[in-house]
């Protein structure tokens, strides 16, 4: 009972607690205009090149910007605590490491969701974009996968954040590489062939896939395979980033690594 | 070991290594603490003594299972810090001074239901024991607000009861009045003071010597890791009361005159302490001695104000043991 309520509860008011874009003179810039900003960037030089359609970069940029709160908002929920000396208080606890620091992630998915989901209809708002009805669960269903693969990510990264203070420029590093790697407005097909294997081992790029599908007028059917590999690629990036927090819990112990830079 | 003590340190060590240089890379090895041994009763307010340094908070650290030991061993009500660290987590609380470790976008209240869940707390008990902590710290009425509000009183106030939530046997205080005005520093005393009262035990390091006298039944003095005295406040103060104490107000002092004034018959020992403009020598001599007038005269040309003797005091105690050897 105490492991279930670590994981909602305390989830939830750590979230709040950590996460400093909660004031909406933040969030809205940062988790509205931005997205936005990028996707139609991206969908005018689409148009001035000729290349693709704006629907494949509304999906593929909007579905990107998760990244953004499953990237920083997972690492903040953990560098934070570092910076805000709660780190040391939090782990003098008794409280089940796994239930604790997944609990985090529920309301960091939800955000990446609202997010992506903000961009996808601003997209369907301003450009040439045009979804069936029909097709909308699905997506909404693919992106909340896509959310929570990135999530898995940000959890790794939040793991790091045990060891190195600069968890932020990670993170803007790591943000990078999605844009580039998961076909977000370049289609794996025409990325070099390395670059394409990379992006399959990334998450993002299936959950970007199959949301295009979807909202090409495929069926659910027909993009579970993408959906997935998707929870697969986001499943080994959590054990990764458990197993990650578990051996920087350990290391700061011998070595008192949470006292330095 | 003791399975009927609150907290026993046996021969505990711990060094540190760090690294410098990026191309040269040294290494180097810091001990910060050299076999400490001490032991708590139950119900015991235990002080740990010493200069910034002296490895205090890493003695604390591993008590806590924050750190491992590099050697020695260390058991808190029976548990051992380093392979039972649940159960000895689930029996103490720690907290630590300063403005920092709360979250400062909740409020009070908040703070305290996380680290409610944290700790596992009955929901059911949950709301009342958050009232009640708070009454006792002496928020009433402010647990609402966001703690980014809060005096630095208040939220060490707060500190003490996030770590009181789960209601531990043993509560690790390192440092809890440093940078509280005297109101709040008083109001934190007796905060202190009533959980012994309600049978905690506690072990408090702290760098004001009447907090350690008024509220300690025992005292242990660290220096440069090691502990170098250990006993009740009286037991301390004994040390030096074998001799008396001149305070000389001073004005620009010299290094040599003070080792002028060091070498007087009968001087056990000199501390020059800083006050604004001046230095104040603190002279401890034995007792019967008549040094007055030998040491105003070894300070040579030095500008002399107020002159004068009193009994020695646990901070001359301390003062003494952390800059020169114990007297036998």
């Amino acid at each position: 009972m105490t492991s279930v309520r670590i994981f909602f509860i305390g989830g939830l008011m750590s979230y709040r607690a950590m996460f400093n874009w909660l004031s909406p003179w933040i969030l809205i810039p940062s988790l509205v205009v931005s997205p936005i900003c990028q996707i139609l960037l991206f969908a005018y030089i689409g148009r001035s090149a000729g290349v693709g359609n704006d629907e494949f970069y509304v999906i593929g940029n909007a579905l990107n910007y998760a990244a953004i709160p499953c990237l920083f908002a997972m690492g903040a929920t953990i560098g934070g605590e570092r910076e805000g000396h709660t780190l040391g208080i939090v782990l003098a606890t008794p409280a089940r490491r796994i239930p604790l620091f997944l609990g985090r992630a529920l309301p960091v998915i939800a955000n990446g969701w609202g997010v992506a989901m903000v961009g996808v209809l601003a997209g369907v708002l301003l450009l040439d974009v045009h979804i069936p009805g029909s097709a909308w669960p699905a997506i909404l269903l693919a992106v909340v996968v896509a959310s929570a693969s990135c999530t898995g990510l940000g959890l790794a990264m939040g793991a790091v954040a045990l060891r190195v203070r600069e968890s932020a420029v990670l993170g803007n590093v790591v943000f990078c590489l999605l844009l580039v790697f998961c076909g977000v407005n370049v289609a794996l097909d025409d990325l070099p062939a390395w670059m394409a294997a990379v992006g399959t081992w990334l998450p993002l790029t299936h959950g970007i896939e199959a949301a295009r599908l979807l909202a090409d007028g495929s069926g659910l059917g027909a993009v579970d395979g993408l959906l997935l590999r998707e929870i697969g690629v986001g499943l080994i990036y959590t054990v990764v980033g458990l197993a990650l927090l578990r051996f920087f819990e350990d290391e700061s112990r011998r070595s008192a690594s949470l006292d330095r830079n | 070991m003791n399975s009927d003590l609150a907290v026993e340190a046996v021969g505990l060590e711990r060094s540190f290594v760090t690294h410098t240089g990026v191309l040269r890379r040294s290494r180097k090895e810091v001990e910060a603490v050299k076999g400490v041994s001490f032991h708590l009763e139950r119900g015991e307010l235990f002080g740990l003594l010493g200069p910034n340094g002296a490895g205090k908070t890493t003695t604390i650290k591993m008590l806590i299972t924050l750190l491992l030991p590099t050697a020695g061993t260390a058991r808190v009500l029976g548990y051992d810090v380093v392979d039972d660290v649940r159960e000895v987590r689930r029996r103490i609380g720690y907290v630590f001074g300063g403005d920092r470790g709360l979250y400062e976008r909740l409020s009070a209240r908040d703070n305290l239901r996380y680290f409610s869940e944290l700790y596992g707390v009955d929901p059911r008990r949950q709301k009342a024991r958050i009232e009640e902590l708070v009454e006792l710290v002496g928020l009433t009425g402010r647990e609402h607000e966001r703690v980014e509000g809060f005096s630095r009183g208040m939220r060490q106030r707060l500190h003490i009861a996030r770590g009181l939530l789960h209601d531990p046997d043993v509560l690790f205080l390192d440092e809890p009045s440093i940078g509280i005005d005297p109101v709040g520093a008083r109001e934190l005393r007796a905060t202190i003071g009533s959980l012994v009262d309600v049978g905690k035990t506690v072990l408090l390091t702290t760098h004001y010597m009447f907090e350690a006298d008024e509220l300690c039944d025992r005292i242990a003095v660290i220096r440069s890791g090691e502990i170098v005295a250990e006993g009740t406040p009286q037991d301390l103060k004994r040390l030096v009361t074998a001799g008396r104490v001149l305070e000389i107000e001073t004005y620009g002092v010299a290094p040599d005159a003070v080792a002028a004034a060091t070498g007087v018959p009968g001087v056990q020992g000199v501390v020059v302490e800083e006050r604004g403009q001046q230095q104040v020598l603190i002279v401890q001599f034995e007792a019967g001695a008549e040094v007055t007038q030998t040491v105003l005269a070894s300070l040579g040309d030095v500008h002399v104000g107020r002159v004068s003797a009193r009994e020695p005091t646990l901070e001359d105690a301390y003062i003494q043991l952390v800059t020169q050897d114990v007297p036998g």
